[in-house]
C-alpha cells in the first residue's frame, strides 16, 4: 500500500460520493474545518480544528494510516496480527483501517477509558485487554497499556504481534508534518499565530509544531499538559507517564497545566453556548487559551481532537440529576 | 483439581505462561484469579525472571496470598490463594 499525495481531494465537494470510505481522510486539498469559538471566548481570534469530523471520529485517524501505510511498506507486518496501546482513538481508527486490510488487531487500554470506546472497538472486531495504569507493579509506572502491548508484541518470539507504537514511531509526527500542520497554514491564509494542543503520543504537537515553527519561527506554539491523576483521556502528565520517544520539546514555547474541572465547565459550555458537542480534552485546551493567550487581535488555532460521543457516561455522572424533569 | 506433595494445597487452576513477558503474566494471572472463589489456589508456572518480583508484588497489591515460590534454572512456579476482597 503505498501512502498517496494528500494535495488532491478523492470526490467533487459538491456531491461527496466516495469509493471507499478512507477517501474521506483529510488531506489540505480537503481539511477538517476550523470553527470559530466566539460565544464561549469572544475576546481572541480562536478557531478550533474539529478532527472528529474525520471518518473514525477523531484526531488519532491521521496517525493511524501512517502507522499502518508505514508498517506495510516496510514489509513489518509479515503475517501478523497488529497490538497497539491506545487510550482509544487510536486503537478505534488503526481498528476500522486494519479491519478494511484484514488484519486482526488486539488493543491494550487503560480501564478506565469510557466503555463508549472499549465497546466501540469490540465492535469493529479488536479484541481489547483493559488494564490498570499501574499493571505492572514494579517496572512500569502509569504506563500498564504501553507495558503489556510492548510484552504482546515480545512474546511468543515476536511471531504472532508487530506494535505500530504510537509512542515511539516517528510516522506518527510525520502524519501531523504532512497533514495537519499544513492544512492549519493554508486555512488560515499563513495568519496562524499560536497553534495549542494536549500533551498525549505528542504526534500532534510536535508535527504541527515543526511545520509552523518552519513556515514562521515567531509561531506560538503551546502544550497543554493535565494533572497527575487526571481524567482526560487522550492527554498525559509527565509527571506520571513516561515522556514518548516522539516528542521534540524544541517546538514546543510553553507547556499550560489544567485541572479536570475547568477542563470539564469548558466542555459543556462549549456544548451549551457554542454548540459544539466536543470531548474533554478540547475543553482543557480551550481552558488553557482563555488562561494563557494574550494577544486579543491574533489567530489562535486550538485541536479538537474529538467529539462528547464517546465520554456520555463520564458526563452522565457528572451531570447528576441535571437536565431531568422534577415532581 | 491436583493436590502438591509437599504441602497437600488442593490447587483449582494452573496458568502456564511459559514464553510470555511481564507484564503479560500479571495480567493472565489476575483473569486466572477472577472466577476462583475466596480460599481457592491457582499455581501459576513463569518463564520471565521479572515474575519474581512482580508476582509477589501483584499480589500483595490484590490482597491475595502467596503460599509457595518454586524456582528452577528456567521456572518459576508460585502458589497464590485468592483472598476475600476480590
Amino acid at each position: 500500500m503505498a501512502i498517496e499525495l494528500k494535495s488532491q481531494p478523492k470526490t467533487d465537494r459538491r456531491r461527496r460520493r466516495y469509493e471507499d470510505i478512507r477517501d474521506l481522510l483529510p488531506s489540505v486539498a480537503d481539511p477538517t474545518p476550523l470553527v470559530r469559538v466566539a460565544q464561549v471566548v469572544p475576546d481572541r481570534r480562536l478557531y478550533l480544528k474539529l478532527e472528529w469530523l474525520n471518518p473514525f471520529g477523531s484526531i488519532k485517524d491521521r496517525a493511524a494510516r501512517y502507522l499502518l501505510d508505514g508498517l506495510v511498506e516496510r514489509g513489518e507486518i509479515d503475517g501478523r496480527e497488529l497490538v497497539e496501546a491506545s487510550s482509544g482513538n487510536t486503537a478505534i481508527a488503526l481498528a476500522a483501517l486494519a479491519a478494511l486490510e484484514g488484519l486482526g488487531l488486539a488493543v491494550t487500554i487503560p480501564d478506565g477509558v469510557p466503555q463508549e470506546k472499549q465497546v466501540l472497538l469490540r465492535m469493529l472486531g479488536a479484541e481489547v485487554w483493559a488494564t490498570p495504569d499501574d499493571l505492572c507493579p514494579i517496572d512500569h509506572p502509569k504506563d500498564g497499556a504501553i507495558a503489556l502491548a510492548r510484552s504482546l508484541a515480545a512474546s511468543e518470539g515476536g511471531n504472532r504481534y508487530v506494535m505500530p507504537n504510537q509512542y515511539e514511531n516517528h510516522d506518527n509526527v510525520r502524519a501531523h508534518y504532512e497533514t495537519t500542520g499544513p492544512e492549519i497554514w493554508e486555512q488560515t491564509g499563513g495568519e496562524v499565530r499560536s497553534f495549542y494542543a494536549g500533551f498525549g503520543t505528542c504526534g500532534t504537537i510536535t508535527g504541527v509544531g515543526r511545520y509552523l515553527k518552519e513556515r514562521d519561527p515567531s509561531i506560538q506554539v503551546v502544550a497543554i499538559e493535565p494533572q497527575p491523576g487526571h481524567r482526560l483521556p487522550g492527554l498525559k502528565s509527565f509527571a506520571e507517564a513516561a515522556e514518548p520517544g516522539i516528542l521534540d520539546r524544541s517546538v514546543i514555547d510553553d507547556v499550560v497545566r489544567v485541572d479536570d474541572g475547568p477542563a470539564y465547565d469548558m466542555t459543556l459550555r462549549l456544548h451549551r453556548e457554542n454548540g459544539l458537542m466536543v470531548g474533554p480534552s478540547t475543553g482543557a485546551i480551550v481552558h488553557a487559551v482563555q488562561e494563557h493567550a494574550s494577544a486579543r487581535d491574533e489567530l489562535i488555532v486550538g485541536v479538537s481532537p474529538d467529539s462528547g460521543v464517546k465520554y456520555t457516561s463520564y458526563f452522565a455522572e457528572m451531570l447528576g440529576s441535571e437536565g431531568l424533569p422534577t415532581v | 483439581m491436583t493436590t502438591t506433595p509437599s504441602d497437600d494445597v488442593a490447587i483449582v487452576a494452573t496458568l502456564d505462561t511459559s514464553g510470555l513477558l511481564c507484564p503479560l503474566p500479571v495480567y493472565k494471572a489476575a483473569l486466572a484469579l477472577q472466577p476462583l472463589a475466596s480460599g481457592e489456589v491457582l499455581e501459576l508456572i513463569c518463564t520471565d525472571p521479572g515474575s519474581l518480583a512482580d508476582i509477589p508484588a501483584m499480589v500483595r497489591q490484590r490482597g491475595d496470598e502467596l503460599l509457595d515460590t518454586n524456582q528452577t534454572d528456567t521456572t518459576q512456579v508460585f502458589l497464590i490463594r485468592k483472598g476475600a476482597s476480590l
